[in-house]
């Protein structure tokens, strides 16, 4: 390991070391603009000049583009450096607009803090100005080319590191443009991360425009809860009101980026119409009488009818407080539950998942970014766990191959082989493709839970271990339905899901149900087995903070806090709990309370809507107990009651890696029936944008999910003479929906994909995830 | 008197065809080298001779030549850099319209040591007929059996494409050349890895000027030795094309011993100065070269005399300034042409030339003020640490203009205006 | 668009090319050799023949100063403003030739016969001030010749 000394301070490093990140390690900030280190050096700003005293090469170099040598000598201060840098700055700011006061990266702007250390404060270059025109690249991303200083950053991330291609660069000299060939809506879903990697304020977040200034903002360490991978954030909270979020670096987890997903999935937290009040029948109410009405009521059915008559049911997107808290709940009241998932099919895969991970084979999506082979079975990251995708390419870049073995129509952002085979052929396929991980040293098998089953994903692992028995280093990696599916799983005791529980209603043995943050209506797959079963109930709890349709049709409704007031744990797919701290203090957003008056007016020594419990404390109160009083008390609460959350003890701020440790799933029954003759498969899946309940409420996003579409492959629908722009109807049980078409020339034969949507209502119809389509209820409606 | 090699041939308006050129000798020295010679033996031959790259910057051939591993993977690529872009350079022009095989049998016998079996012209767009020329060419030594599979039944195949460019001076540099040839944006890339490494699409790549290898033929012939001694000096080797152009009576090319005095070159080869004009001074290797001020108008243009007085030889295309000439407008007009050529991806350069260019222009239209000056030195200084050679390129003649003409400067800023204009 | 055999040509070098995408300033070329400029189809169905995105396509158009963007009149000038034509004159030659023809540099004439744009030095410093036509140089200009130069044009095409 080469050591060295820079401004007389000495450091090792590893081989391989930059000088500018050398020099970072002694705490020497050195101006960079190309230079980030995911992307990599490039030596295009050429402002991390440095002065080499000694070395192989001496004189002014660039930091970013000279690994760090034993014996080197290195100088930040020269005079002829720091005289360099500072020319650099005056070059880029030549054509700089100069509108620091109305743009939004003013104030965390890389330039601005760069311009002002380097000494550069006035301009003494008289020529004109370039100025170029902006595009329209969707409502995420605002552009304003006049304030870029070329850097390079975002083809690097958007082309390169994340694989997409329809922004690039144009044009040459000082008229070099940075953009879309025309304007549109930037294809990646990934795009977001511009906004954080431009170093000014070329990429602005386009939502939050104007709302704040960095330092206005309550900036708060965050974990994304949109899907399974619990990515790291930092979120923007002003007047008690998440206002933007950004991705925050994880050695671990998701290195520097997220997905759109995640960084705009957050507006649910505050609509107009989110639940902030108890509601009884109808009528608004205190939220401590909701509580109180609640625990009553529940506490007389159980005297009643005893307490198998009471039901709860949670879901993976609670925090693993208020988890813990409702299996506390039924371990004291003997109520039924709770149960975390809705179908058993759906469930035991991903119980199955969180259970067949160990310390020895589960694999951080860093370390699978160095993975040299990868099969993914029944899994679509861009979809399902987005950041995983870019890890996925990552790998791609350096030298992986990487398999698909999947049904679905892929859109990948980088190359894979794909296997395209029917839902129930994987795991056929799974077996006969393991040779193609012969030949790796580091293999690791991806594997989803939405449309395997349990037999997949425990055929997964066991193509690990035998992976592991061999030699190889190899990994694990499942997705998980939901941001703490894996917490659910480490808790759930009952060995049931909600369609157990659906049936004991029908069956007139459950008379009140308890549905904490669940969604229900919109995840529960059969919507008729639902809707009789509410019907049939005596009592209808729920709790959350949604204005879900089941919270509507609650007798007593009970809104609970956020993540950003809350906080919480979470437990991410491969069992890294983490902590998230709130990020504002809740209550009534102030522009509501000031009905859009700013700074607002009225001053009051209590909040407007704090009132507000978590669940986990309702969860309690319906237990009819004291909960613990602080977040701290509560963990401790959680380690001591549960034993698989002892480590909790343990976190620190890579989180902790909690396992399941010899845990038996949830019991499941044979896969999915055969596919009957003269049927297409509809399979539903998951998307990007659409589908989450969560992100769902974004109006930005919403506008992302175009049409609900059906994905056909090219010749089922030559078959039934369908062109791509088609739209038809699909014939089920009980009506028809009717959907645009799609062709995919590389998804399997005899099967439909319907990515979830926010339009599409199809749990009254389909009764399930997959459905079986007979060929003569596809109808075209309309030609292209 | 003018030592002829390169240009012994030529012939006015036309050029040496095939059969002409095979009957003068030409071939020949391929053909031996491919039936009985080693790669390693034109290797050795050209870095004996000390041929440097002619190109500009004047990188011994057999040395490059050198560093295409043994091992290195296949296939490799032989590409001749005809972009010729440097302002007033037009030697590789004259020599395809000269002796088109010359250059390819020394494209063959380089590819041959390199054991390259694709050869590739690139070519500047305005070179149409230079372009057409070359196809035309290739095609005949195709029929013949001079390029293709198993040339001279030796089992090596080498074979040659015409590569137009779209058009940029950033392009004949030689490793955004080879992004141009790929297709993607022509920015350089930072060596290493050297092209002879990981060139063109990742496999070695030769890249040699036009002039350079149109001497490999000749030193494969004729040996080291000869080679040497054609130079005017001990220190230099060969001959050199000079491109002479500006304030003389007979601009062209003139192919004279290397180190030929500049003073005999102007006197003797291009016809003295034009009309009553005057010495003052010349660019002496295209535009990104040092002006040389009168008082080196006997210095031998050599590569190593001029390199030795602090100069640079560039591509020898040499540009005459006499004293109606304005040197302040000249170099606006040279950065005016770098900052529209920059190819836009480092800051020094994108941004700095503009710069540059606008400091001058203010000077030379009569808003100049003294503080100017200094910035320019120390901005053109700066230019050194730019990404690859192009800006330290573009701040040369801006650098000696104020080294070496710092009173003419001066005069526009006192006077308010250029002083080689008429006054309005 | 394309004249059928020349586009069935490129296909076959394409087809034949290890690396299609050297083929993408000639394929670009020959749009423009057909059309006179690159115009937004062509770039599209450039970049579908050779397999790449059609930015990529306009990334490389946008850097070369051969590939037109927009479209051109039926003969491009070019006229050579580095120094040695300078030196000689060019800029006021340039003038003249804005002048006769009634339009600055960069634009094109009313009838679509000329478009006049600045070049590079044209790699004829011993024939200077020079200008290109078409791809073909003329040397040693003055304003009779110039005069002489434009007016074969119009013979050639006649208004
Ligand atoms: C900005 C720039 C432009 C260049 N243009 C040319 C050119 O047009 N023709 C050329 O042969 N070399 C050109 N060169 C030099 C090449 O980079 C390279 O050194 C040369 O082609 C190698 O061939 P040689 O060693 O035979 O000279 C240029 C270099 C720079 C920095
Ligand atoms: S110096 Fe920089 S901007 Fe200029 S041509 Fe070289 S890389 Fe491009
Ligand atoms: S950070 Fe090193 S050149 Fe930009």
């Amino acid at each position: 390991m080469p050591k060295l000394i820079i401004d007389n301070l000495e450091i090792e490093v590893p081989e391989g070391t930059r000088v500018i990140e050398a020099a970072e390690k002694l705490g020497i900030y050195i101006p960079r603009f190309c230079f980030h280190h995911a992307l990599g050096a490039v030596g295009a700003c050429r402002v991390c000049a440095v002065k080499v005293l000694e070395g192989a090469v001496e004189g002014v170099q660039m930091s970013c583009m000279i690994d760090a040598q034993d014996g080197m000598k290195v100088s930040t201060t020269d005079p002829e450096a720091a005289d360099f840098r500072r020319s650099v700055i005056e070059w880029l700011m030549l054509n700089h607009p100069h509108d620091c006061p109305v743009c939004d990266e003013g104030g965390h702007c890389l330039l601005q803090d760069l311009t002002v250390a380097g000494g550069h404060s006035i301009r003494r270059y008289e020529g004109g100005k370039r100025t170029y025109t902006d595009q329209y690249l969707g409502p995420l991303v605002q552009h304003e080319m006049n304030r870029c200083i070329q850097c390079y950053r975002c083809v690097r991330f958007y082309r390169e590191y994340s694989g997409y291609n329809d922004l690039g660069v144009t044009g040459i000299a000082g008229r070099v443009y940075f953009g879309r060939l025309r304007e549109g809506v930037l294809e990646s879903p990934f795009a977001g991360n511009l906004i954080d990697i431009c170093p000014t304020g070329v990429f602005t977040d386009k939502p939050s425009r104007y709302t704040g200034r960095r330092w206005d903002f309550e900036r708060t360490p965050g974990v994304c809860i949109h899907c399974s991978l619990g990515c790291r954030t930092t979120v923007s909270a002003r007047y008690r009101q998440v206002g933007r979020m950004e991705g925050r670096f994880s050695q671990r987890v998701n290195g520097d980026f997220i997905c759109d997903r995640g960084r705009y999935g957050f507006y649910y937290a505050d609509r107009p119409g989110r639940p902030r009040s108890g509601r009884i029948s109808g009528q608004t109410v205190s939220v401590d009488q909701a509580v109180y009405e609640a625990r009553d009521r529940l506490q007389r059915i159980t005297e009643e009818h005893g307490p198998q008559a009471v039901g709860v049911i949670g879901s993976g997107r609670s925090s693993l407080q208020t988890q813990s808290a409702m299996v506390h709940l039924c371990r004291t009241t003997g109520w039924q539950g709770p149960v975390f998932r809705n179908t058993r099919i759906t469930g035991a895969a991903a119980d199955t998942a969180a259970c067949a991970l160990n310390p020895e084979n589960a694999v951080s999506m860093r370390e699978l970014e160095t993975a040299d082979a990868i099969l993914a079975v029944g899994a679509d990251p861009v979809n399902e766990a987005p950041v995983l995708a870019l890890a996925m390419r990552q790998a791609q870049r350096a030298g992986a191959q990487i398999t698909a073995i999947d049904p679905r129509p892929l859109e990948w952002p980088f190359d894979f082989e794909h296997l395209a085979c029917r839902a129930e052929e994987i795991g056929e396929a799974l077996a006969s493709a393991a040779e193609r991980l012969s030949d790796s040293r580091r293999p690791v098998v991806i594997c989803g839970t939405e449309i395997t089953d349990a037999g997949i994903v425990l055929q997964a692992a066991d193509l690990v271990a035998g992976l592991r028995g061999s030699g190889k280093t190899a990994g694990l990696f499942c997705t998980l339905p939901q941001a703490n599916s894996f917490g659910a799983a480490l808790l759930d005791e009952c060995n049931a899901c909600a369609a157990d529980l659906a049936a004991r209603v029908e069956a007139g043995q459950i008379r009140a149900l308890a549905v904490i943050e669940s969604d229900l209506w919109h995840d529960f797959p059969d919507r008729p087995q639902l809707e009789k079963a509410l019907e049939k109930l005596d009592l209808l709890v729920s709790v959350d903070f949604l204005d879900t349709p089941l919270f509507e049709k609650a007798d007593i409704g009970i809104p609970s806090l956020t993540v950003f007031e809350a906080g919480g744990i979470y437990v991410n797919q491969e069992g890294r709990a983490q902590q998230v701290r709130p990020a504002h203090t809740g209550g009534l957003p102030i522009t509501v309370t000031g009905a859009g008056d700013h700074p607002p007016r009225t001053f009051a020594p209590n909040v407007p809507g704090r009132d507000m419990p978590a669940a986990w404390v309702t969860a309690f109160c319906l237990a009819g107990q004291a909960p613990p009083e602080t977040d701290a008390q509560m963990t401790a609460w959680m380690r001591y009651n549960f034993a698989v959350l002892s480590d909790l003890a343990r976190m620190d701020a890579d989180g902790v890696r909690l396992f399941a440790g010899g845990k038996t799933p949830i019991a499941h029954e044979a896969t999915m029936p055969e596919k009957p003759e003269q049927c297409l498969e509809l399979l539903l899946a998951a998307a990007v944008f659409g589908g989450e309940p969560m992100s769902d409420y974004s109006q930005c996003l919403r506008e992302l999910a175009g049409l609900p579409a059906v994905w056909m492959d090219r010749a089922d629908a030559d078959r039934h003479g369908i062109a791509a722009g088609d739209r038809v109807g699909l014939g089920f049980e009980n009506g028809e929906v009717s959907f645009v078409v799609r062709i995919s020339d590389h998804m399997a034969p005899g099967v439909l994909v319907v990515y979830r949507h926010p339009d599409i209502d199809w749990q009254p119809r389909a009764g399930d995830t997959r459905y079986n389509i007979r060929e003569d209820r596809i109808r075209r409606i309309e030609k292209a | 008197m003018e030592s002829r090699v390169l240009l012994k041939n030529r012939k006015p308006d036309r050029i040496l065809d095939l059969a002409e050129y095979r009957a003068s000798g030409g071939y020949s020295a391929a053909a031996e080298m491919l039936q009985t010679g080693r790669p390693a033996d034109v290797q050795e031959a050209l870095e004996a001779a000390g041929l440097l790259g002619r190109g500009g910057a004047a990188f011994s051939m057999g040395v490059k030549l050198s560093t295409v591993a043994e091992y290195a993977p296949f296939p490799r690529y032989m590409v001749c850099n005809a972009d010729e872009m440097e302002p007033g350079t037009f030697k590789d022009r004259v020599l395809i319209h000269t002796s088109p095989h010359l250059l390819i049998e020394g494209m063959l016998l380089a590819a041959f040591s390199a054991r390259a079996e694709h050869g590739i012209i690139f070519i500047r767009p305005e070179y149409e007929n230079a372009a057409r020329i070359l196809e035309r060419e290739v095609a005949l030594a195709r029929e013949q059996g001079l390029l293709g599979k198993n040339i001279f039944n030796s089992g090596f195949d080498f074979d040659i494409v015409v590569h137009r460019s779209g058009g940029r001076y950033i392009c004949g540099e030689g490793t955004a050349l080879l992004n141009a040839l790929e297709g993607k944006r022509p920015n350089p890339r930072k060596p290493p890895p050297y092209p002879t490494v990981k060139g063109l699409w990742q496999l070695p790549t030769v890249v040699q000027n036009v002039e350079t290898l149109c001497f490999v033929p000749h030193v494969v012939q004729n040996g080291a030795e000869w080679f040497r001694n054609l130079a005017a000096g001990p220190d230099e080797a060969g001959t050199k094309i000079y491109s002479v152009s500006g304030r003389v009576r007979r601009p062209g090319c003139y192919e004279l011993p290397m180190g030929t005095a500049l003073s005999e070159i102007i006197e003797t080869h291009a016809g003295g100065m034009a009309g009553n004009g005057r010495f003052k001074a010349c660019l002496p290797g295209g535009a990104s070269t040092r002006y040389m001020p009168e008082s080196m108008y006997h210095r031998e243009m050599g590569y190593q005399s001029l390199s030795d007085a602090g100069f640079r030889l560039g591509t020898a295309a040499v540009m005459v300034f006499d004293h109606s000439a304005c040197l302040v407008g000249a170099t606006v007009n040279l950065l005016a042409f770098f900052a529209r050529e920059s190819c836009g991806w480092c800051t020094p350069c994108r941004d700095g030339l503009p710069y540059l260019h606008d400091l001058l222009r203010r000077i030379e239209n009569g808003q100049g003020r003294a503080e100017f000056v200094p910035m320019l030195r120390e901005m053109a200084g700066q230019m050194g640490l730019a990404y690859c050679a192009f800006a330290p390129g573009a701040a040369a003649p801006v650098e000696s203009l104020i080294t070496y003409f710092e009173d003419e400067v001066r005069e526009h800023i006192k006077a308010g205006r250029c002083p080689f204009r008429e006054a309005e | 668009m394309l004249p059928e055999q020349i586009r069935a040509e490129l296909e076959i070098r394409i087809a034949e090319a290890d690396h299609p995408q050297e083929l993408a300033v000639d394929v670009m070329l020959a749009f423009q050799e057909a059309a006179g400029y690159l115009s937004e189809r062509a770039l599209e169905t450039a970049a579908a023949m050779l397999k790449m995105h059609s930015l990529e396509i306009e990334e490389i158009a946008t850097f070369y100063t051969f590939i037109y963007r927009e479209p051109v009149g039926r003969n491009v000038i070019h006229v050579c403003d580095s120094v040695i034509c300078w030196l000689d004159g060019s800029e006021s030659l340039m003038d003249y030739i804005c002048r006769k023809l009634g339009i600055a540099p960069g634009q094109t004439t009313a009838d679509g016969k000329f478009t006049l744009l600045p070049a590079c030095c044209l790699g004829y410093c011993d024939r200077s001030p020079a200008m290109m036509i078409n791809r073909k140089v003329y040397g040693h200009l003055s304003r009779d010749r110039i005069d002489d130069i434009l007016a074969r044009f119009e013979r050639e095409e006649p208004a």
